[in-house]
């Protein structure tokens, strides 16, 4: 399976957020974020509930467009763009509330992954042309082989509807079918919710081999502090839709605005404003 | 432009307007409830019409026959009672019938399964009154007053007075009611509704009841204004009610009541557009008259397209 | 040369062959005997002995000697195949219990009430065995065994095994067959029947019956391993039965099936050899096509044996129903395809029926202003303007889609319901173009080279509408299987997922559109020109409600459901309650007696005066009931049966369940 590498050795940013703000009417769900992530780097997004994390993501994909400021991806912005269009750029994502389709197989999910990637059209489906069906059949076989990063399970049951699998066997199939479209930059939006330990580190351990065997660009959220550790190479801290910290995993774990956002306790500089 | 022209169908505008409006609410509560378009509603009020003719046929009642002064007050009171109760029940058990079994299938399954009782009650109507226009007896004493040269109708006066006191109750209803309170809380969350000990189905119920009570009264003041109806008058009245609750904003009772008003003025004004083949050009073929069921169906579309929420409706929150 | 003792049954498989021989030699002789295949036979026969001293000549005599041979070899085959498919798990009285309630009550049926009235007891009949079966099933405490529970990979010997046993089986049945139709036949002629010519026919075919069988045999076992689980990839998926993964692990087709969930495997336990219930496999179902096939092309041969007289009014009766066919199929796409509720599909009708209209008319000089064109030149048109006028509706298809692009479920129908209601209402108005309310007449047929257009003979039209009803459906197989058709599922069931995955929804929601009006326009020259005249008043929100429950009724998003549903509702629309109505007027019938009853009450009553209200009776019922539909496709069962699914399912904990108020959310993508 090919994947383009990104402008690696630069260090230009593959994914930049310039000054991003989003609005809902007067409610400001992200404000003045910037956010930057390199290629082959593994970034989270963390914070307390409601602090905007999954609003980011919307807006790197182009399901909301922001009320200020631009993203970036490659030197190209995206703004204006749908999110089939966001896409085809190569930014591909899952979602909080696994969006599967249900009443579609584990390989149909998929291949619905493929579905920029393959350049079948109505004459050519209609009448069996040879390219079409050499490209069906290709994408079948880039299907299976997708799946098989997560191990045989998967391929096993390619032909189960993905309704009767298991919670966890859903989020692979969601990812796989992320894959389909052979993105630079993959979003994971909380890829261990709702997961019991074991099933934490299994995710951990394919986002890993996702960067390292498949050189993906990640961006992730993530609501469990403890996962984003040992698993990123920089963080990002969102409070109420603003970055209150950002840096290397040790930093931000010390770093007191974190703690007092997620535990609720009045930081120092409250304090002080309080009085 | 012939001023007085414009003013009159003004006028005609607004009482019709007041009718299509007591439909729209019917339209609206239940689908901010349950987010639902009945198209059976506008049938149940086709039904409504007949069962007052019905009930002037017992009393004996007859344009020329009818009683003056309180004893026709009295009797128009009994009618509209009597088809407002008979609709209401009718509502309910469409609801529980057809409704309830189907609420928590995908959409289309209650939406199919409206269209499929809107059928039924066309056809009930047809068998019971026949194809052709049924006549229904004016009751009401016609008078017509005049304001320099703009003309109205006492029937007029009845239909307005009838229809403000209804919106005026049911809006107090459910601003300052412990049910009415309950129905704008299951029309928000009904989950959350549910876990504050409100009875949901009963709140569903009742909103039917109330919906096509509304209804079984706009058919009695149509019936006195028009003078007669026919099994698919449902239908078309419905559509063009369903138009207004949109265009007021869907589950929004003030915007019923106004989407009504407008409908209504709008068609009363496409009567105005010249027959192009009469002015060489300008207008519709046939006037506008004959295009006004087309007009109110782009009014709809229009507003779906551009401003789905209607006037008075909120932009629904956003939500992945 | 076949020797004796292979052709004799082993012990095990002589309880097979009985049960199956005995099973379906009855509905054969059934048909051979009773009804017409043995008139159709001997007609053949002297038709070609003596030309000219029967009914049949010439080309159709040719016809009904291909639909015989296809029949009965059709059948011999089934055999083979039913007897090597056969698990064997099920028992002998089921079977029997099943081929009587599914051939013989039909055929009885349709024999003594014509196909229409025939049918429809079928569908009453049906359902009303399936719940009494399971109620019985309950209380005897029967499972059936679980799917491709014993699923094994056949290696050479079992399939030899297999194979021997289709030969036999298709070598007996034809051998028993032929013997009681010696039998028969020999009564016919003692008792003076049988011309004495045809002996020697007989005699030829008691030889021939037996070989023949053989041969058919061979071929049903043939078709029968194609669908074994072989032990190297020669699966009967086109990607093989093998899958890999980059480092060359392989996971079998055995070990795929294993996995499935009991649904999934039931869904899949169709396709397989050895099969628990032959009857309903798709080996089986190959051949149920090819019968059904046959029929339906020589039916205007055989209608004149089948049903007698009238075969002329059936036949343009039938052409009727072929558009609607016609029309669900087209409707199938958007609704069931993409799942965009389309209320007012009859407004791309109209425009497809008023294309041809205007063109292959008078009208056409009306609009143009020129002189009269040349009917026969006009005639000629059609054929263009089949496509012309599809294209047409499919533009307006677009266009009339692309408000409804962002719109909600309910409000699209509203929209698109709208539409129905304004193009008749713009075509009523706009008298210049269309004629107005008098709508347009003399519209041409068809011309095709020595094929007699007239409304005296409507055999053209019945295979002009079975050719364009084959093209629809072989298009909207392909669609359905396609990278596009797979976009429409998605934005179907989620389209923020859809999107994000690469799917351009205006576009695929678009497609959907055009594609569906594509046919309503092919649907809509041919009524045209059949009618020979278009009206505004052909066109009603109505006709909308009527395409839907053809599709709803039917099975949503199936397509052999929708053509089901097609001809169901037009049975009902047209032929059922007019039938039932001129049974009424007979004062022999019991009928007569319940009609006169609820006149007393309902003066204006007469079965046809309550059409919408026994569909709005049957589209309420099948929504509660049977959401989806008499011949579902497997997915949408899935789709409205999954709230009630039990165990199978483990919802995470931030999942909403598909269909639970809140799964769909309003979001604008912009």
């Amino acid at each position: 399976m090919s994947v383009e590498q990104p402008i690696e050795h630069t260090g230009e940013p593959l994914l930049k957020l310039n000054n991003v703000s989003k609005f809902f009417g007067g409610l400001a769900a992200v404000q003045n974020l910037d956010l930057e992530v390199k290629p082959r780097e593994i970034i989270s997004v963390i914070g307390p509930n409601g602090a905007g994390k999954t609003t980011v993501f919307n807006l790197i994909t182009g399901i909301y467009s922001p009320t200020s400021g631009n993203i970036v991806l490659a030197g190209r912005s995206l703004a204006g763009l749908s999110p089939d269009k966001v896409l085809r750029r190569g930014i591909a994502r899952t979602f909080q509330n696994i969006r599967l389709f249900n009443n579609m197989t584990v390989l149909e999910n998929v291949l619905v992954g493929e579905h920029t990637q393959l350049k079948a059209n109505v004459l050519g489906s209609l009448f069996h042309t040879p390219n079409v069906m050499h490209e069906e059949a290709e994408a079948r076989q880039r299907a299976v082989e997708l799946l098989s990063f997560f191990g045989t399970e998967l391929v096993e049951r390619q032909e189960e509807y993905v309704i009767n699998l298991s919670y966890a066997q859903r989020r692979r199939v969601e990812v796989a079918r992320a894959l389909g479209s052979i993105p630079k930059l993959l979003l994971l939006d909380e890829p261990t919710a709702g997961m019991n330990e074991a099933e934490t580190l299994e995710a951990v351990k394919y986002v890993r081999r996702l960067r390292d065997e498949l050189g993906l660009t990640i961006l992730l959220i993530e609501h469990k502090l403890a996962v984003t550790m040992g698993m990123s190479d920089r963080i990002y801290v969102l409070d109420y839709g603003r970055k209150i910290a950002e840096g290397l995993p040790e930093e931000v774990r010390r770093d007191e605005k974190v703690i007092a956002a997620y535990l609720g306790k009045p930081t120092a500089a409250d304090q002080k404003a309080a009085e | 432009m012939n001023f007085t022209l414009l003013i009159q169908e003004l006028v005609i505008g607004i009482t019709t307007g007041a009718i299509y409006a007591l439909i729209a609410l019917g339209y609206t509560m239940v689908y901010g409830i349950i987010e639902l378009i009945n198209f059976a509603h506008g049938d149940i009020f086709m039904i409504g019409t007949f069962i007052c003719i019905t009930v002037f046929d017992q009393f004996g009642l007859t344009a020329s026959s009818a009683p003056r002064g309180f004893s026709l007050i009295g009797l128009l009171l009994l009618t509209l009672l009597i088809s407002m109760l008979i609709c209401a029940v009718l509502g309910v058990v469409i609801e529980r019938v057809a409704y309830r079994p189907l609420r928590n299938a995908p959409r289309l399954a209650p939406l199919i399964s409206a269209i499929g009782v809107s059928l039924i009650l066309e056809d009930v109507g047809k068998l019971w009154k026949g194809i052709t226009i049924v006549s229904f007896p004016q009751v009401f004493p016609q008078i017509t007053y005049y304001i320099g040269p703009v003309s109205f109708s006492s029937v007029d006066i009845l239909v307005l007075v009838v229809a403000v006191i209804l919106m005026v109750g049911l809006q107090w209803m459910v601003s300052y009611t412990r049910t009415g309170r309950a129905m704008r809380a299951v029309a928000q969350d009904r989950e959350a509704a549910a876990l504050m000990g409100v009875n949901v189905n009963r709140i569903i119920a009742i909103t039917f009841f109330i919906g096509a009570a509304l209804a079984g009264a706009a058919a009695l003041i149509w019936g006195l204004k028009y003078g007669n109806t026919n099994f698919t008058l449902g239908f078309t009245l419905g559509l063009f009610a369903f138009t207004a609750a949109v265009l007021g904003g869907i589950g929004n009772l003030v915007g019923a009541m106004l989407g009504g008003v407008l409908i209504g003025v709008i068609e009363a004004l496409a009567a105005l557009i010249p027959d192009s083949s009469a002015t060489g050009g300008f207008g519709l073929p046939h006037g506008g008259a004959a295009w006004h069921e087309a007009i109110i169906f782009v009014v709809l579309i229009l507003i779906l397209v551009f401003r789905p929420s209607g006037l008075l409706g909120q932009q629904t929150p956003e939500k992945v | 040369m076949p020797t004796a003792s292979m052709l004799l049954p082993t012990r095990d498989s002589r309880a097979l062959l009985i049960k199956w021989i005995v099973g379906l030699l009855v509905p054969v002789m059934v048909f051979t005997f009773v009804w017409s295949g043995e008139a159709i036979i001997n007609n053949v026969l002297l038709g070609l002995i003596n030309p000219g001293s029967t009914a049949l000549q010439g080309p159709v005599l040719i016809e009904a000697a291909i639909f015989i041979v296809v029949f009965y070899a059709t059948v011999i085959a089934l055999t083979g195949y039913l007897v090597a498919a056969d698990s064997g798990r099920r028992r002998t009285i089921d079977l029997w219990i099943d081929i009587v309630v599914f051939t013989l009550v039909p055929l009885f049926l349709v024999i003594n009430f014509g196909l229409v009235v025939g049918a429809a007891l079928c569908a009453i009949i049906w359902p009303a065995y399936f719940f009494v079966r399971r109620r019985v099933r309950q209380a005897r405490h029967y499972t059936p065994p679980p799917p491709l529970k014993n699923l094994e990979v056949s290696d050479a010997e079992q399939r030899a095994i297999l194979m021997s046993r289709a030969t036999t089986a298709g070598f007996w049945f034809a051998f028993a067959f032929a013997v009681v139709w010696l039998i028969v036949d020999l009564i016919y002629f003692f008792v003076g029947q049988l011309p004495t010519v045809l002996l020697i026919w007989v005699v030829i075919r008691t030889i021939l019956l037996p070989i023949a069988g053989y041969f058919l045999g061979r071929l049903g076992g043939a078709v029968a391993l194609r669908r074994t689980l072989a032990a190297k990839s020669n699966g009967s998926k086109s990607d093989g039965n093998v899958a890999t993964n980059g480092v060359g692990r392989r996971v079998s087709k055995k070990r795929q099936l294993e996995s499935l969930s009991t649904t999934r495997a039931r869904e899949e336990a169709k396709d397989l050899v050895p099969n628990d219930l032959p009857l309903r496999s798709t080996g089986a179902q190959r051949f149920y096509l090819i019968l059904i096939v046959a029929f339906v092309l020589f039916y205007p041969v055989l209608d004149p044996f089948l049903f007698g007289s009238g075969t002329a009014g059936r036949l343009a009766g039938y052409g009727d129903a072929g558009y609607y066919v016609i029309l669900a199929l087209g409707l199938n796409i958007v609704v069931g395809f993409a799942g965009l509720l389309d209320l007012g599909y009859v407004a791309f009708f109209a425009i497809g029926s008023y294309a041809w209209g205007i063109i292959g008319s008078t009208q056409l000089t009306n609009v143009l202003g020129q002189a009269p064109v040349n009917p026969h030149i006009l005639s000629a048109l059609f054929w263009p303007m089949l496509i012309v006028g599809a294209l047409i509706a499919a533009f307006w298809g677009v266009l009339l889609g692309a408000p409804t692009l962002r719109l909600r479920g309910d409000y699209l129908a509203i929209v698109t319901l709208g539409f129905g209601e304004i193009v008749p209402i713009v075509f009523l108005e706009l008298d210049k173009y269309s004629n107005g309310p008098n709508g347009i007449v003399g519209v041409q047929s068809p011309s095709f080279p020595g094929v007699d257009w007239s409304v005296i003979t409507p055999v053209p039209y019945y295979y002009l509408i079975l050719a364009l009803i084959a093209f629809t459906i072989f298009a909207n197989v392909r669609l359905r299987d396609s990278r596009l058709g797979r976009a429409w599922i998605a934005i179907r069931e989620d389209e923020i997922a859809a999107a994000s995955s690469g799917v351009n929804l205006v576009n695929t929601k678009l497609f959907a559109f055009g594609a569906g009006a594509f046919f309503s326009g092919i649907a809509g020259a041919y009524h045209a020109a059949k009618l020979g005249g278009v009206s505004p008043d052909n066109f009603s929100f109505g006709d909308s409600v009527i395409f839907l429950a053809m599709v709803v009724i039917g099975g949503i998003g199936s397509i052999p459901g929708v053509i089901v549903g097609a001809l169901a509702v037009y049975a009902i629309n047209q032929l059922l309650l007019a039938q039932l109505d001129s049974l009424a007027t007979d004062p022999s019938n019991p009928l007569y007696a319940v009609h006169n009853a609820i006149v007393h009450f309902i003066p204006g009553f007469t079965f046809d005066n309550i059409r919408n209200l026994i569909f709005g009776i049957i589209l309420v019922v099948i929504m509660i009931f049977r959401p989806e539909g008499l011949i579902p496709s497997a997915r949408r069962r899935r789709e409205f049966h999954a709230i009630e699914e039990d165990h199978e399912i483990e919802v995470g904990a931030l999942d909403v369940v598909p269909g639970a108020p809140g799964f769909e959310t309003e979001v604008r993508v912009e």
